[in-house]
This record gives structure tokens, C-alpha cells and sequence, in this order.
């Protein structure tokens, strides 16, 4: 008989290591910013959340985020996985709270939108007051909307970067990895819950 | 797909740095940083040159391993100079065409530039003397100090061994199932975002289910020795300042204390 909370722990663990090596397989978009990459390394995180709490995807995004950190090293000390970790967390919390109390398809349905709104929203203040500003430090802010310029006329400022530049690009990447999530649970929650 | 990962910078080596706490190693790390945006004058960035070029030379790793981390960063580099080069206003300097070159620019390109490459270079210098698991054992006792992290200190770092345990096994196990469905016909690389996202599918199924098979191995192997968690848990290497880490906060600091000198007292 196997104490839960070892099983929980190691459970975690598992799916943060399937976490950080899937932020290897990333495909640059070609409309969009080169800095932003599609990876589907928050998958686990949502696999964790419906099977194990929000708390389970909240660790399992610090997780990934602090092995990515000291794996492969950080160049910008931190700040981009500190980025990533808040808007990975702003997305796993709502899709447990609405899945952890009634467990249906259409809760987890709506959690997955209701996260994907949120992290979509606490993407765009993340990059607003973490992101842009630590990156205007090392390079010019000009350089940065230059970027994204080059890829949409609209973009001249910070403001439009954000509107035009990442949340598209966000708005993209939850709706498909919350379709990838919804189809791989079906299949595995049997083992989850065995 | 997986060949061009390297797990880990590691480079493992018998130096000083290697040897130093890991604490004192993520510690200079931040330190390092804040202190790099302290520096704005070129008579600054000598005394952190001359600081980072002392620790690579201590810490035995080969220049040419280091410049590789730069080498990635290089069309970003260049990117900054030449918008900071063109954009920047001020008195021009060289002219040619529609092309302007002002004093204020060529100072700002060559000072961003500078930043970016001493970042770079700083803190990977921890990533590459620091094994995964001593850095792991370092953010451990650190959690220990944070108020409320404090009584998840054990668990977290128990996961975060755990974790890393499993890159090498789970990396493998997905090159494998990859080769096994491409084998059996499945497509990895060619369509369009949307196909290629859904064609993971394929691939992840196996994966989520053979890790939790795993994991399960894993829980009950520990049961069976009795893991309960962090509490009255003992270690067999507990980790322990010396006097090369305080040599090292004294130096640290000394180069913090330098630079900021050279904000008011520089020659250049």
C-alpha cells in the first residue's frame, strides 16, 4: 500500500522533467515575433492540474521553470523563467479550481477557458512590467518594437507590442494546447486514477 | 529531434569555483547582475572584466566553451548595435549616404553590447561549475531561509532531485517511442503548426503513460524504505561554508563597491 503523498510527489516530479523536455521541442512561428516560441511544455502542467489540484500545476510550472534555470542555465538570471512561471500558474489555477469540485467534461471544459483568459490577461501585465522592462536594460526599447514592427505595421510601442504581438500569439497557444491536453486526458485518466 | 540536446552546460572540472558552495555560486549570481546594472561608465565595465575574466581563469574552463554561449546570442548582439548605431540622436560622428553615425550612438551600441555579453557570460559561469544536483542541494538550504516556502524546503528540492533523475530516462524513452511511431508511419516534421501540434499527440500518449508507470515504481520503491518526508530526515553530505566562500563574499562585494566608485570616479 502506497502512502499518497509519496505517489504525489513523485507523480510531480515525472510529469515536470515530461514538462522541461517538451520545452525542447518548440517551433518558431513564422508570423509572429522571432522571440516567441510555441512549445507545449504546459501540457503536463494542465495534465497534473485536472488529475492532482491546481496546487500539482503550480509546482509542476515552478518546476520546469527552476530545471530550465539550472539545466540549461539562464541568460537573462531568471526573469524569463520568473515570466514564464507566473503566466503558467495564472493558467493552471483556474482550470483546477473549476475541475477540482465537479469533475465533467464541461468543467473541464470551462476551467480551460477560463484559464486560458487568465493567463492570456496575466501574460500581457507580466511582459508589460517584468519582461519589456528588463529587456529595454540590455537592449533599446526601440530594437525590441523594431522586432515586432518588422512583422506588424501596427506595432510602435510597448502598449501595441503586447496587443498586437504576444496576445495573439497567446491566444493561439492556449487554444491548442488546451486541445492537446483535452484529447490526451481522455486517454490517460485511467492509469491517473488507478 | 533530441540529438542536438545537451542535458546540462555541467563542465565538470577540479577548481576552485568548482569547490565553492553552492550558495555562494547562485548568490554571486544575483549579485553579479544587479551589479552589472549599476555600471554606466566604459571605466566600470574594466572592473567587471577584469573580475569575470579572473573567475573564468580560476574556475579552469576553456575560454573557447565560454565564447560558445556568446556565439548563440550573436544576431541579438548585433541587432542591438546596429539599431542603437543608426537610431540614436546626437552629434554626428561619421556620415555616409542617408546612413548617420552619432557619437551617442556608437558609446550606446558598443555599451549595450558590453551589458548583454557580460550577462551572458556571468551567469552562465554558475550553470557551468555547478552540477545540477549541488544547485539543487544550494536552492534547498535557500528555501530554508524564505519564511512560509520554508516547511516545503524538503519536498521541493526531494521533487526537483527526483525530476532530474528522470531527464536522461525520459528523454531516451521519448526518442524511442518517436522512432517506434515514425516506424509505424507517424509524421513529426513536415505540415503546418496546428498538424505538427496535433501530430504530438501520438507521441505524448505513450510518454505520460510510461512515466507514471514509473513513478509509481519509483513511490513504492521508497515506501518500501521508508521515505516519509522531510521531517527528522538526516543527510549524508551536509553542506558547509568555508573560508574559500567567505574569501569570495568579501571579493564579490569589494567588486560591487568598485563599481560603484567608478560611477562617480572614472576616467573614461
Amino acid at each position: 500500500m502506497t502512502n499518497n503523498k509519496t505517489k504525489y510527489l513523485v507523480r510531480i516530479s515525472v510529469l515536470s522533467t515530461i514538462a522541461f523536455i517538451l520545452m525542447y521541442i518548440d517551433f518558431p512561428i513564422p508570423i509572429f515575433p522571432g522571440f516567441l516560441k510555441f512549445d507545449v511544455s504546459d501540457v503536463p502542467a494542465l495534465l497534473g492540474t485536472f488529475s492532482m489540484g491546481p496546487v500539482a500545476g503550480v509546482v509542476i510550472q515552478l518546476l520546469k521553470n527552476i530545471l530550465h534555470a539550472i539545466v540549461k542555465g539562464s541568460e537573462t538570471g531568471g526573469v524569463g523563467q520568473l515570466a514564464n512561471f507566473i503566466t503558467g500558474s495564472a493558467w493552471v489555477i483556474p482550470v483546477g479550481l473549476f475541475y477540482s469540485k465537479v469533475k465533467t467534461r464541461k468543467t473541464a471544459i470551462f476551467g480551460l477557458v477560463a484559464g486560458a483568459i487568465s493567463m492570456i490577461i496575466v501574460a500581457a501585465f507580466a511582459n508589460y512590467f517584468i519582461l519589456l522592462p528588463f529587456y529595454a536594460k540590455i537592449m533599446p526599447v526601440e530594437a525590441i518594437v523594431a522586432l515586432g514592427s518588422a512583422v506588424n505595421a501596427k506595432i510602435v510601442d510597448f502598449p501595441t507590442l503586447i496587443l498586437y504581438g504576444i496576445t495573439p500569439f497567446n491566444i493561439f497557444k492556449t487554444i491548442t494546447v488546451s486541445l492537446i491536453t483535452l484529447a490526451i486526458y481522455k486517454k490517460i485518466s485511467p492509469i491517473l486514477h488507478k | 529531434m533530441f540529438k542536438d540536446v545537451t542535458v546540462g552546460q555541467y563542465y565538470p572540472a577540479n577548481s576552485i569555483i568548482h569547490k565553492l558552495d553552492p550558495r555562494t555560486k547562485i548568490n554571486f549570481t544575483f549579485l553579479f547582475i544587479i551589479a552589472l546594472f549599476l555600471v554606466n561608465t566604459f571605466t566600470g565595465y574594466i572592473v567587471a572584466f577584469l573580475f569575470l575574466i579572473s573567475i573564468i581563469l580560476l574556475s579552469k574552463i576553456p575560454i573557447k566553451y565560454i565564447l560558445k554561449g556568446i556565439k548563440g546570442l550573436i544576431f541579438i548582439i548585433l541587432l542591438t548595435v546596429l539599431i542603437n548605431l543608426f537610431i540614436t540622436p546626437g552629434t554626428p560622428k561619421y556620415q555616409f549616404w542617408i546612413f548617420v553615425i552619432t557619437e551617442e550612438g556608437l558609446h550606446l551600441a558598443v555599451f549595450m553590447a558590453l551589458r548583454l555579453i557580460f550577462l551572458v557570460t556571468g551567469t552562465s559561469i554558475m550553470t557551468l561549475t555547478t552540477s545540477p544536483i549541488a544547485l539543487t542541494d544550494g536552492i534547498e538550504y535557500l528555501l530554508k531561509r524564505v519564511p512560509i516556502v520554508k516547511i516545503y524546503a524538503h519536498e521541493l528540492a526531494m521533487m526537483m532531485t527526483i525530476a532530474l533523475r528522470f531527464i536522461p530516462t525520459l528523454m531516451e524513452e521519448a526518442d524511442k517511442i518517436m522512432k517506434a511511431q515514425k516506424a509505424r508511419g507517424a509524421d513529426f516534421e513536415t505540415g503546418n503548426l496546428i498538424a505538427r501540434a496535433k501530430n504530438l499527440i501520438p507521441l505524448l500518449v505513450p510518454l505520460f503513460i510510461g512515466a507514471f508507470r514509473r513513478a509509481d515504481e519509483l513511490a513504492i520503491a521508497m515506501e518500501a524504505r521508508c521515505y516519509r518526508g522531510g521531517e527528522n530526515r538526516t543527510r549524508l553530505k551536509e553542506l558547509a561554508y568555508s573560508l574559500r566562500d567567505f574569501y569570495s563574499y568579501m571579493i564579490t562585494l569589494g567588486m560591487i563597491v568598485a563599481i560603484v566608485i567608478t560611477r562617480y570616479y572614472y576616467i573614461w
